[in-house]
């Protein structure tokens, strides 16, 4: 609180919330409601009331890294009490989206990923990239041979994971920077605030407030704090789950192939496929009730970003359930097709998860980690 | 007139259950009053009762026991007849409920030294009530010899001009008199105007130039530019007005009184009437006396006040901590409108395009209030200026810093909009410091909502300093009153032409000149427009009232005007300066000279007189002292342990009305307290005081109005100079031997009712601690 600030607002920053949804930012007299109704917000410095006026004063590099925003968990309770209908739910929805763009580099890719008008390149990048690498590799078999359907004899499993490791690599590198970047941003913030005094960065603390993070995430306490949205909780758990079980079975599939050698596909009767179908089945619900709240609440904006996510999830799990679907009802040429289209997408989703709303699994897992590491004030 | 008696006893509404109504009647008939009772006689039976009473038998004097006054006023109304109402519903049966003041027992009454209080009260309030009637008489109005229906309008700026324009449409001839060459004042150097219709989202341009035509073009309005008034004198309905040029000293310049140091001498004591009208004249040098008539004058029957205000402009170094005289481009926003009005928005400094503008609301320095003479308008300018910023620049920004956003009524849809624009930056907060900054401006505040000192670079900085009525300088009125040529008190509003009658706006403390517009209190256009229709409706009330000979206001409709029996007036001249509207003025030996149009009847004249020769038809010194009189005071003689007897005088205006209220809740109260309505306290004469305390009742109260700054006496000092007058009482008290806590006064508001039992038991509690009145029985 020492130093005098000096504002210099964004205007273009302010334009940009709106874009993002936050149009009715400027509504907000400052009562405060919001911050009162919020069930999670702390008891000093309550959020949203303080982002909305840095907000509509376009205070861009204040809120960009601010940590409070990631602590919301958009379960809307200010925006249907908010007596101006300032929205400030979409408001920090809008800046979280913003601050991911900020953050996630190269810049262009993420513009693109959150323009709809892109959205055809985005999904051409990876069919093109397939295509030309496995015809120059000939990893690429357009008449696989067998009466069984065996993916991997259409799509090289060697084909697919030149693709996917370099992506994933990509996509971590991309977190890297944007977290570390975000990180020492809102420690900065946070110092001249006061909202902290701590300095020393000790690992045993940070991981021990990492491991309370994560448990709160994946029991899903904060979202079922909310009032107004509650049920979302069960949907958001659903396709969190099933991302994370599909993850799992992909890591132990990897480590089935490589190191022991062993081809799929594998057995219904297998376990690890148990899991495989029961995350998928889950990210499918999750995904479509998803679409459904979304699209019967009126009071709240749904912006591109968020179809982008939903539909990316919704796709994903779709597209894998079917493919396994055709593949046991023998239908060899559909099935290739999805598989085709399935792998579009898991590569897009591992190259385009850094620069989409699914980054906040990365953002808001950092901020909620260094807020209760840095015991905010 | 020749008075024919009657009495009229209800017995509704619990009545006669509660008493003994032939005994009653038995009272009425002592006195020679014909009784009659009836069931429900505010009925249509009832009613007609009486007026075949009125019809056959020449009955023209009635006292009705049945509801307070207050109420079934219409349907106990009978032209040509004195009414009194008897309170015993209120103020009888239903505050003193037989459950708490039981009847008397057989055996009580056998012992023949039992007496039902309840009883005693209702009889006393018929024998006060017969009292009176036999002591008033019909009042007859006051005309004038001639009456002019012309309206003057003080003032050309936009509520003048609406004024006008509506008095016009009434079809009153107005004479607008304006001090400059051009009508429109301030509304002329407007870049635009804050919107007056739905969705008043948006700036309108100024109505000044369609309101100028418009009274220009209105047959009934004269127009006189470069015109100021010299004096007004006379009263309502045949007004004197002496105009002249601004600047120009005539024979009708409105005389001054002597100020106070001037009235006496060395020693400071008062000096002798003659001196002192010497002095007065050598004050007054060259400048008629106030009852001379400029036989040029000009006539009006009543005057709207709507001179208006000036741009507030801080003293030197008054507000150094923004730069304000120093900094070329902190300006006021009387300053920046006319920038603005000019063109782009410039710098004064260089000429510069001013971008950045913020908006400063209160002078900060720990006060958290608006700058002086804001209201809620220097809000909502605020937001009209910031709007100029982003109309002239796209990338402009407007900063508002403030302690309070006040956008009365539909403006609130203004700041809405205003809000919704990304360039218009607002937030409470402290400004602290302006400073310079290369060639720009810092303006730095603390506490704001964005959580921190902070700091917004400006190119130009705007006060939002307020609008100063002109009363603060000047009379402006001029009126020839001998209470002087302005309104008294005016500081206790900051020297805005208003009062405290919450309820009545438009009005000042002179009859027949009613105020508008920012004269009154900061306003907009928009409600200086409203205003101005208010006005002119009370200036056309005012003529009409006159015109039939009753008084406007607060007592609308009322016939009766002071009296007075000036053989015996001594002229000690305390009417004259006591009367709270300088309605009286007097001659150069002190006579008063009375002028009823001006006066609103509330008898603060009365009150004041030594010599008791001030009364009105219907309420004068010996009405009321009858009824004072007329009360039975039991003594030693009658019981044993006779009853406290405590006279109340309450005002009729909130005190009698808050007792009713609590009749009608069930509140109760001692029944040994005999009250009765007065038209305010300021016409308490201590003569009923003296009367009371010598009759041998054991005390009494005055019940009116708070007085003090936040008086709410409707008659302004009538409860304030009672107080003065109760104080002085004490001496002759202690001549008679008495206590002085056996004379009272408290104050109640209208909505008070709950304190009333609280209130009259604790001044019977306190008086009963003293013990009886040792004059009881002589």
């Amino acid at each position: 609180m020492a130093e005098r600030y000096l504002v210099e607002p964004d205007v273009e920053f302010i334009n940009e919330v709106t874009r993002h949804g936050g149009g009715d930012l400027k509504k907000c007299f400052q009562c405060a409601t919001c911050s009162v109704a919020c069930p999670i917000s702390p008891d000093n410095r309550p959020f949203p009331r303080k982002e909305m006026i840095a907000a509509s004063w376009g205070l861009k590099n204040k809120l960009l890294a601010d940590g409070d925003i990631w602590l919301c968990h958009n379960c809307g309770d200010c925006s249907t009490l908010c007596p101006r209908g300032a929205k400030p739910g979409d408001v920090l929805a809008a800046l979280r989206i913003m601050a991911i763009r900020a953050y996630a580099k190269p810049k262009i890719l993420a513009d693109w990923v959150n323009d709809k008008s892109k959205l055809p390149i985005l999904l051409a990048i990876p069919a093109i990239l397939f295509i030309v690498i496995g015809l120059i590799t000939g990893l690429l078999d357009f008449t696989p041979e067998g009466d069984e359907i065996v993916h991997a004899k259409f799509f090289s499993t060697w084909l697919v994971d030149i693709m996917m490791i370099p992506t994933s690599f990509f996509a971590v590198g991309v977190f890297a920077v944007g977290l570390k970047n975000f990180i020492g941003d809102m420690h900065a913030q946070c110092l001249a605030d006061g909202r902290t005094t701590k300095t020393d960065v000790n690992i045993k603390e940070v991981a021990q407030a990492f491991s309370r993070v994560v448990l709160t995430i994946l029991k899903h306490e904060k979202f079922n704090e909310c009032s107004e949205n509650r049920d979302r909780a069960t949907a958001h758990m659903m396709v969190l789950f099933g991302f994370i079980g599909l993850f799992i079975v992909t890591g132990i599939f990897f480590v089935v192939l490589y190191v022991f050698q062993i081809h799929g596909p594998y057995s219904q009767l297998n376990p690890v496929k148990w899991l495989a179908n029961i995350a998928g089945v889950s990210l499918v619900i999750g995904s479509v009730l998803m679409i459904k709240q979304r699209l019967n609440k009126k009071d709240q904006v749904s912006t591109y970003s968020d179809w982008f996510l939903i539909g990316l999830a919704l796709m994903l799990g779709v597209t894998g359930l079917l493919t396994e679907m055709t593949r046991l009802g023998g239908m060899a040429g559909t099935s290739y097709f999805l598989y085709f289209v399935h792998l579009m997408f898991v590569w897009a989703l591992f190259c385009y998860v850094p620069f989409s709303k699914l980054a906040h699994l990365a953002y808001r897992t950092a901020a909620l980690t260094y807020t209760e590491w840095s015991q905010r004030k | 007139m020749d008075k024919k008696y009657g009495m009229y006893i209800c017995t509704g509404c619990g009545i006669g259950d509660a008493l003994d109504v032939e005994a009653l009647g038995a009272v009425a008939s002592e006195e020679g009053f014909p009784v009659q009772q009836h069931p429900f006689l505010c009925g249509p039976e009832g009613v007609a009762l009486i007026k075949k009473d009125i019809a056959e038998k020449g009955i023209n004097a009635l006292v009705i026991g049945a509801c307070s006054r207050r109420v079934n006023f219409d349907v106990f109304r009978f032209d040509g007849c004195i009414v009194e109402r008897a309170n015993l519903r209120e103020q009888v049966v239903w505050s003193h409920p037989r459950d708490k003041f039981p009847k008397l027992t057989e055996e009580e009454i056998a012992s023949g030294d039992a007496f039902d209080r309840v009883q005693m009260l209702a009889e006393d309030y018929l024998r006060m009530g017969m009292a009176r009637v036999k002591k008033v008489s019909l009042p007859e109005p006051y005309k004038l010899e001639s009456l002019s229906r012309r309206i003057l309008v003080m003032g050309g700026g936009m509520t003048g001009m609406a004024a006008a324009l509506d008095a016009a449409k009434a079809g009153y001839e107005v004479t607008i008199v304006e001090k400059t060459g051009v009508l429109g004042g301030h509304a002329n150097h407007w870049r635009q105007q804050l919107p007056n219709q739905t969705p008043y989202e948006t700036l309108m341009a100024p109505q000044v130039a369609e309101m100028i035509a418009a009274v220009e073009a209105e047959p009934k309005i004269t127009v006189r530019l470069e015109t100021v008034v010299a004096r007004i004198a006379g009263e309502p309905g045949d007004f004197t007005v002496t105009l002249k040029k601004p600047g120009e000293k005539i024979e009708f310049d409105v005389p001054y009184p002597l100020p106070p140091e001037m009235r006496v001498d060395e020693k400071g004591n008062e000096l002798d009437v003659d001196t002192l009208q010497a002095r007065y004249q050598e004050y007054n040098e060259g400048r008629a006396d106030i009852l001379t008539m400029d036989p040029n004058g000009e006539k009006f029957g009543a005057v709207v006040l709507a001179a208006g205000w000036r741009p507030w402009i801080p003293e030197e170094g008054q507000l150094a901590h923004y730069g304000f005289g120093e900094l070329p481009d902190v300006v006021t926003n009387a300053q920046f409108e006319k920038i603005a009005k000019e063109g782009k928005i410039k710098r004064p400094s260089d000429g510069q395009e001013a971008k950045r503008v913020v908006f400063i609301q209160n002078p900060g320095q720990g006060d958290d209030s608006d700058f002086a003479y804001t209201g809620a308008v220097t809000s909502m300018v605020a937001l009209k200026q910031a709007k100029y910023v982003r109309e002239d620049y796209a990338d402009g920004k407007a900063y508002i810093f403030y302690q309070h956003m006040r956008t009365s009524g539909q403006m609130e849809y203004l700041y809405k909009s205003l809000q919704q624009d990304p360039g218009v930056f607002m937030t409470k907060g402290e400004v602290v410091q302006v400073r310079q900054n290369g060639n720009g401006l810092v303006v730095e505040a603390d506490d704001t909502l964005l959580g921190e000192k902070i700091a917004v670079n400006a190119d130009l900085v705007v006060l939002a300093t307020g609008m100063v009525p002109v009363t603060v300088d000047d009379p402006v009125v001029n009126l020839a009153y001998r209470q002087g040529p302005g309104f008294r008190d005016n500081d206790l509003f900051d020297g805005y032409c208003d009062s405290n009658f919450i309820c009545f706006p438009y009005e000042t403390q002179r009859t027949g000149i009613y105020a508008a517009g920012a004269i009154r209190r900061a306003m907009t256009v928009e409600e200086s427009i409203e205003d101005a229709a208010g006005a002119a409706l009370k200036a056309i009330q005012c003529i009409e009232s006159v015109n039939r000979g009753v008084a406007v206001h607060p007592r609308s409709g009322d016939m009766t005007f002071p009296d007075f029996f000036f053989q015996r007036c001594t002229q000690c001249k305390r009417c004259t300066e006591e009367c709270p509207f300088g309605a009286l003025d007097d001659d150069a030996k002190g006579t008063p000279k009375p002028n009823p149009a001006r006066c609103r009847r509330c008898g603060t004249c009365m009150g004041a007189c030594p010599e008791r020769i001030i009364g009105f038809a219907d309420y004068n010194i010996d009405s009321i002292g009858s009824q004072v009189k007329a009360v039975q005071v039991p003594s030693e003689d009658d019981y044993t342990e006779p009853p406290l007897r405590i006279l109340g005088l309450v005002c009729e205006n909130d005190a009698y009305p808050a007792i009713d209220m609590a009749g009608l809740k069930g509140l109760s109260f001692s029944a040994d307290v005999r009250l009765i309505p007065v038209r305010c306290l300021g016409s308490v004469n201590v003569i009923w005081i003296k009367d009371a305390l010598s009759q041998g009742m054991d005390g009494v109260f005055l019940l009116g109005c708070k007085h003090g700054d936040d008086y709410q006496c409707h008659f302004v000092k009538g409860s304030e100079l009672a107080s003065i007058r109760m104080k002085k009482i004490g001496e002759a008290l202690a001549s008679l031997a008495l206590e002085t806590e056996r004379v009272a006064q408290f104050d109640i508001a209208i909505d008070e009712y709950d304190k009333i039992p609280q209130i009259i038991n604790d001044f019977v509690e306190s008086v009963e601690a003293l013990g009886p009145n040792p004059f009881k029985g002589f």
